[in-house]
C-alpha cells in the first residue's frame, strides 16, 4: 500500500507538464551554477599565479634584500569557493605584510569588479536556496487540499487505508519526486568538475557531498512545511499564499532583519568613538599629569635649595632627576592609555562578536539562513573565512619578518658584482583552511537544525494529517 | 471479475443503518434516528431535498464523520469500531469526482484497483471494464485533463466496479451523465444487482429511481419519511408522493 502511494505521487508529480517545465528550467540553473563557478575558479588561479608571478618580478629586479618591495600575500584559490561564494568575494585577497603585521585586506573580487557587487554571483548555493524551496513549495502547495478538491481523498480513503500511511507515502513519494530528477544535474555538475580539471581533494568531495545532502535536507524542510500548510488550511489557494509569505519571510526578510534587530539590540562601539574616547582621555590626564609633575618638581627644587649646593655636577644631578620625574609620569600615563584603549577594543571586538551571534541565532529560526550557514561553513567561506585568514596571515607576517631580518642583517656583499635577489628564498605563504573535522563539527549544528526542522514539520503535516477532515 | 463475490448468496443484510444520528458541531442536525437496511441484490435510492442529509449519510457509512450516536454497519461490521475492515466491503463513486488529472483513464483504474487491494488486474480487465461503462476506447489512454464531466463520472464508476465489493455507495451518480449514458448507467445497475451488489444510490432523479430501485426512500431534515417497495410503487405515482412528502414537512417545517 505504502509503495503504491509512494508510486502514485512520484508519478503524478513527474507526468506533469508543471513538472516537465520548472524542471527544465532548474537543471539548466544548477549545470549554469557549476559551469560559471568553474569558469571563475579558473580565472581567479590565473589571476593569482599572475599576481604571485608580477610580485616575483618585481622581488627580482631588487639588488639586495634590503631593497625588496613590501611583500604581499594572496589568498589562494579554492574551488569550493566557486560554488559556495559565501564572503569569499567580499574580503579582500591580497594583504600587504610589514614588520610583523599586515595592513588592510585589498582587492577583493567585489572592489575590483564592482558590477558583480551590485547583482552578486548566482553561484549553486544561492539556486538552491531559491530553486529547492520553491520547487518544493510549487509542487506540494496543493497536497492534501488539493486531493481533497479534486475529490481523489475521499475516493481513497473508500478504501481501506490507514491514514498514517497516505501521509507517510505522500510525503516520501514528493520528496522523492523531486529530489530524484534535481539529482541529475547536480551529478552532471559534479561531474563537470574532474572534467573540466578542477583540483579536488577526497576531503573536499566528501563536504561538497555533504553540503548536496543540506540541499536535500533544506528541499525535506520546504516540502514538509508545504504539506502541513496544505492540511491546515481549506483551499489550495490559501495554502499558496502562505507558503509565498512564509518564503518571501526566510528567504529574503529574516535574514536581514536579524541583522537589523541585532544591531538595534547590541551596540557595537565605533572605531571613531573610540579615537574620541582616547583624545578625551588624554586631555583628562593632561590636567592631573600637569599637577603631579609640579608637586615632585617643587619637592626637588626645595630638596635643592635645602642642600645649598650649587655645583654645577649638583644642577645637572637635579635636571636629571627632574626629567626622570617627567619621563616617568609619561610613561606611566602611556601605559594607563594604551590599557584603556585596548580594553576600549576588547569591548569593542566581544560586542561585535555578540551582535554577530545574535543576529545568526535570531536569523536561524528561517531554514533558509540555516541552509547558507551549513553551506557556507562547509565550502570555507563562511564569516570563519574572514578570521582565519588574518589569522594565518598575521602569522606567516613573523615568518617573514624573521627571515627578512636574518637576510637584511647579512653583510652587503659589496665585491661580488651581482647578487640577484632569488624570491624563491622566501618562505611560502599557505592559507591552510581548517582541518576537516573542525569543519564538520562547525557545520553539525546547522545540519542538525535542518534535520530537526524536517523532523518537526513532518510530525506537524502528519498529526496535521490524522486529525484532517476528510470529506 | 470472475470471482464475483456473492455477498452470502441470498437476502443477507447488506448495509444496515440502525438509528443513525449525526449532529455537527455548530448544531445542525443533519441525521435524526435513521434506520434502513438494504440486502444483497438490492437497490435502495434515497430521495429528499438538498441538505435533507444523504451526504452525510454515506459519508457516516465511509467513516469519513463520526456518529453522534447510532450506528452504520457494513454486513454486520459497525464502521466507526472498524474502519479499515468496512471499507473492504464498500465501493465508493461520490459525486463530480475529478481524479488524477495527469494520469490516464487507465492509469487511474490501475491505481484506484490496487488500493482497494485487487493486484491482478490486467489491461484487458481495465478495457472491459471502461467499455462496459461506456467510455468510447480512444479515451483509454488519454489523460484525463481534457474528459468532460461525464466520462469523468465513467471512470469513477469502473473504479467502483472494479473494487467487486459486496457493497455500493454511489452520491448522485447520475449527475453530469447526458440522458443516453443515464440510461446504460441504469442497465449498468441492473447487472451489478444481479452479481449480488447491495446499491446504495443518493439522487434526485425520481424517475430513474423508480425504473431502477427495489426500494427507493425519502427523506426529509434528516428523517425517512417515507419508504416504498418497488411493488407498493407500481401504483402510486412516485413524483406526485414526493412533492406532497416534500410539501408536508415543507409546511410542517414552516
Ligand atoms: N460539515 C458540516 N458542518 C455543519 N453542517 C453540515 C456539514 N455538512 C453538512 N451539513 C448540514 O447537514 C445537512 C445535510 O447535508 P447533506 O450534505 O447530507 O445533504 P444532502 O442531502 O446530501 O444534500 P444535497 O442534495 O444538496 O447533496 C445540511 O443541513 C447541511 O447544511
Ligand atoms: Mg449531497
Amino acid at each position: 500500500m505504502l509503495k503504491l502511494i509512494i508510486f502514485k505521487e512520484l508519478r503524478e508529480i513527474i507526468l506533469s507538464t508543471k513538472f516537465a517545465a520548472t524542471f527544465g528550467v532548474c537543471s539548466l540553473l544548477i549545470i549554469m551554477a557549476f559551469y560559471t563557478g568553474i569558469k571563475n575558479y579558473q580565472s581567479s588561479v590565473q589571476e593569482y599565479n599572475a599576481s604571485k608571478a608580477a610580485l616575483f618580478s618585481q622581488f627580482e629586479t631588487a639588488k639586495d634584500w634590503r631593497e625588496v618591495p613590501r611583500l604581499t600575500v594572496f589568498l589562494p584559490p579554492n574551488p569550493l569557493a566557486s560554488l559556495v561564494m559565501g564572503i569569499s568575494n567580499d574580503i579582500g585577497r591580497a594583504a600587504v605584510i610589514y614588520d610583523s603585521g599586515y595592513q588592510a585586506f585589498r582587492d577583493s573580487v567585489y572592489s575590483v569588479n564592482p558590477v558583480f557587487a551590485v547583482f552578486r554571483f548566482l553561484d549553486l548555493e544561492f539556486i538552491f536556496l531559491i530553486v529547492l524551496s520553491l520547487f518544493a513549495i510549487l509542487f506540494a502547495f496543493d497536497a492534501i487540499n488539493g486531493e481533497k478538491e479534486r475529490g481523489t481523498l475521499r475516493l481513497s480513503f473508500a478504501n481501506s487505508m490507514p491514514r498514517a500511511t497516505y501521509i507517510f507515502g505522500k510525503i516520501t513519494g514528493s520528496f522523492l519526486a523531486l529530489a530524484l530528477p534535481l539529482l541529475i544535474p547536480v551529478m552532471t555538475g559534479l561531474l563537470l568538475l574532474p572534467l573540466m580539471e578542477v583540483p579536488l581533494s577526497v576531503n573536499e568531495w566528501i563536504r561538497l557531498l555533504i553540503f548536496i545532502i543540506c540541499g536535500l535536507l533544506y528541499l525535506g524542510v520546504f516540502l514538509t512545511l508545504s504539506v502541513f500548510i496544505s492540511s491546515i488550511t481549506k483551499r489550495s489557494s490559501s495554502s499558496f499564499l502562505f507558503l509565498l509569505i512564509i518564503w518571501v519571510c526566510s528567504v529574503l526578510i529574516i535574514p536581514r532583519a536579524a541583522v537589523l534587530l541585532s544591531g538595534n539590540l547590541i551596540t557595537v562601539p565605533s572605531t571613531s568613538k573610540i579615537y574620541y574616547q582616547r583624545v578625551q582621555m588624554q586631555m583628562n590626564n593632561i590636567q592631573e599629569l600637569l599637577k603631579r609633575a609640579n608637586e615632585q618638581i617643587n619637592k626637588i627644587a626645595q630638596e635643592m635649595a635645602a642642600s645649598g649646593d650649587t655645583s654645577p655636577e649638583a644642577q645637572k644631578r637635579y635636571t636629571d632627576k627632574m626629567s626622570e620625574v617627567y619621563k616617568n609620569l609619561q610613561e606611566e600615563n602611556d601605559k594607563k592609555i594604551s590599557a584603556y584603549i585596548s580594553r576600549l577594543h576588547e569591548e569593542r571586538y566581544n560586542k561585535q562578536k555578540q551582535q554577530e551571534r545574535l543576529a545568526l541565532g535570531i536569523s536561524r529560526i528561517s531554514p533558509a539562513t540555516v541552509f547558507t550557514l551549513a553551506a557556507t561553513g562547509l565550502c570555507g567561506t563562511s564569516l570563519e573565512l574572514r578570521n582565519n585568514y588574518e589569522e594565518k596571515v598575521l602569522t606567516y607576517s613573523g615568518i617573514y619578518s624573521d627571515f627578512i631580518s636574518g637576510k637584511q642583517s647579512q653583510p652587503a656583499q659589496d665585491n661580488i658584482v651581482k647578487e640577484t635577489v632569488n624570491p624563491r628564498e622566501i618562505p611560502d605563504f599557505y592559507y591552510q583552511p581548517k582541518g576537516f573535522s573542525d569543519i564538520l563539527k562547525d557545520a553539525l549544528p546547522d545540519i542538525t537544525i535542518l534535520l530537526v526542522f524536517n523532523i518537526i514539520l513532518f510530525c506537524g503535516a502528519f498529526i496535521a494529517f490524522l486529525r484532517y477532515d476528510l470529506r | 471479475m470472475t470471482e464475483s463475490i456473492n455477498a452470502g448468496t441470498n437476502n443477507t443484510i447488506v448495509l444496515e443503518a440502525d438509528k443513525l444520528t449525526k449532529r455537527y458541531e455548530d448544531g445542525v442536525l443533519a441525521l435524526d434516528e435513521l434506520s434502513f437496511t438494504i440486502k444483497s441484490s438490492e437497490i435502495y435510492a434515497m430521495l429528499g431535498a438538498n441538505g435533507a442529509g444523504k451526504t452525510t449519510t454515506i459519508n457516516l457509512f465511509l467513516n469519513f464523520i463520526e456518529p453522534t450516536s447510532g450506528e452504520a454497519r457494513v454486513m454486520g461490521i459497525v464502521t466507526h469500531k472498524e474502519p479499515l475492515l468496512a471499507k473492504e466491503k464498500l465501493a465508493f463513486v461520490s459525486e463530480n469526482v475529478m481524479l488524477y488529472q495527469n494520469f490516464t483513464a487507465i492509469q487511474n483504474l490501475d491505481y484506484f484497483a490496487k488500493l482497494g487491494g485487487k493486484k491482478n488486474y490486467t489491461r484487458d480487465d481495465y478495457r472491459n471494464v471502461l467499455l462496459r461503462v461506456g467510455l468510447q476506447e480512444e479515451a483509454h489512454n488519454k489523460r484525463l485533463k481534457g474528459f468532460s464531466k461525464g466520462m469523468r463520472q465513467k471512470c469513477g464508476i469502473a473504479i467502483a466496479i472494479l473494487k467487486d465489493a459486496p457493497a455500493i455507495l454511489l452520491d448522485e451518480p447520475t449527475s453530469g451523465l447526458d440522458p443516453k449514458a443515464g440510461y446504460e448507467f441504469i442497465q449498468l445497475l441492473d447487472n451489478l444487482r444481479s452479481e449480488g451488489k447491495s446499491i446504495l444510490m443518493s439522487t434526485h432523479d425520481i424517475f430513474r429511481a423508480r425504473e431502477i430501485a427495489d426500494t427507493v426512500g425519502i427523506m426529509n431534515q434528516g428523517k425517512l419519511v417515507m419508504q416504498a417497495g418497488r411493488d407498493e410503487l407500481t401504483d402510486k405515482d412516485l413524483e406526485q408522493l414526493y412533492m406532497k412528502y416534500m410539501a408536508g414537512h415543507m409546511e410542517a417545517a414552516a
